[in-house]
């Protein structure tokens, strides 16, 4: 046996290699297999510890506003909720889809749900699965309603928070909102915008403006 | 570390030029070595009497897949992020007649006729001509072979989504396909060159 294989010609072995690559191919299936994750757990922590990967509310109603597309807005609350009322330019994908769905590795991608929790653990298992600019937005939905929609002051602000409130209220009609001034909490029933999006607004679905490929 | 490096934005677009630059450099110098500069060779294929063009293409595509696919297994590529273009199967069967009247025609494939100019063809320069010709008839004719040209899309299709098998199994064939066709031509090539004898 070891005779016969030393005496092949070069190409030949080389054939016998690519067989052998090939057979154990069979084996291995699929590379595309996502069930199983391998998690380097101090790069995860670090990132954890370093809260850089958390995006605030206000943030992102300033990306909206400028239009910005180069991440993704991610909702990851069931069909239901979603259909109620989403924040502008969000997808939906419940988190048991995550890996289901065409998010790319290399893009940046803003998730969000009701509030940290649920958002955490979707973060986690696309982290896991190596996906590189995941986000999670902070407060989720009850902190885009709170200073987003229907931002409020009390009757005795101080001028420097007048300021920053009239901003808001700008901010606030923008995604169809209704800001409160006094002690409104609570004496009339909030009601929330309809999903309609502001018609400034391009809806971004696409992920941004692809990188030129193809030959 | 995870590739596609460009993807993952571990250089930019100006960057990526001058990698695509060195890349193509090797690249046709690979093609000069694997015998692809002379058009008889390359011509040969398609009456054939030589079988390097087969052998050199699969061996190529071979190597690649085997790559591509370990690599990908033990997670330094991300597949999915590797462009493939969307498949229109009617413009591109079109397309490919074309493409393959020009080959036997003038002997080179537009990449190796840059090659063959390189080291110094006079019918490569000729061939290089015709190439800037046609693409300069395609782009004039372009706008009204539009709708034909997006016909039939079938979106991106890979074949194990086609056939429905895994990976491995699509990796596995193609191997045995690729020995099968290297078998075979080796025969075809010896069988060809007693015909030529007796003649």
């Amino acid at each position: 046996m070891k005779n016969y294989i030393m005496n092949l010609s070069g190409s030949k072995k080389l054939a016998m290699v690519g067989l052998i690559l090939g057979l154990v191919a069979v084996l291995l299936g699929n590379p595309y297999d996502n069930t199983f994750a391998k998690v380097n757990v101090k790069e995860l922590s670090v990132e954890a510890i370093r809260d850089s990967e958390i995006i605030n509310v206000k943030e992102l109603a300033e990306w909206i506003i400028e239009g910005r597309v180069d991440y993704r807005l991610v909702d990851l609350r069931d069909e239901e909720a979603y259909k109620n009322y989403f924040i502008p330019t969000a997808v939906n994908i419940p988190t048991s889809k995550l890996l289901e769905s065409n998010l790319m590795r290399n893009q940046k991608i803003l998730l969000y749900c009701e509030d940290n929790i649920k958002a955490a653990q979707g973060w986690f298992i696309l982290k896991a699965n190596n996906y590189k600019g995941v986000y999670i937005l902070n407060g989720g939905v009850e902190s885009w309603k709170d200073e987003i929609l229907f931002p409020s002051i009390s009757a005795n602000a101080s001028p420097e928070e007048k300021i920053e409130f009239d901003k808001m209220v700008e901010v606030s009609k923008f995604f169809g909102g209704s800001p409160q001034v006094g002690e409104t909490e609570g004496s009339k029933e909030i009601k929330m915008p309809k999903i309609e999006m502001p018609a400034a607004i391009p809806m971004n679905t696409s992920g941004g403006k692809p990188k030129r490929e193809g030959c | 570390m995870n590739a596609p490096f460009y993807k993952f934005d571990l250089f930019g677009f100006d960057v990526s030029l001058i990698i695509a630059f060195v890349i193509g450099i090797g690249f046709g110098f690979a093609l000069e070595r694997g015998g692809f500069g002379s058009a008889r060779i390359l011509a040969a294929q398609f009456y054939f009497t030589n079988m390097r063009v087969l052998k050199v293409m699969f061996t190529a595509i071979v190597t690649a897949m085997i790559g591509v696919f370990y690599l990908s297994y033990i997670g330094y590529l991300d597949l999915s992020l590797i462009y493939i273009s969307d498949t229109y199967i009617i413009p591109q069967v079109v397309g490919g007649f074309i493409l393959g009247m020009g080959f036997i025609i003038g002997g080179y494939c537009p990449g190796t006729s840059f090659v063959a100019f390189s080291t110094g063809k006079k019918d490569a320069i000729v061939f290089i001509l015709g190439v800037t010709f046609g693409v300069f008839i395609f782009a004039e004719l372009y706008p009204f072979i539009e709708d034909f040209y997006y016909s039939t899309n079938m979106g991106r299709v890979t074949l194990p989504d086609f056939f429905g098998l895994s990976y491995g199994m699509v990796v596995f064939l193609v191997i045995l396909m690729a020995l099968g066709a290297f078998a075979a031509a080796e025969w075809g090539e010896r069988v060809m060159a007693k015909k030529g004898e007796s003649k």
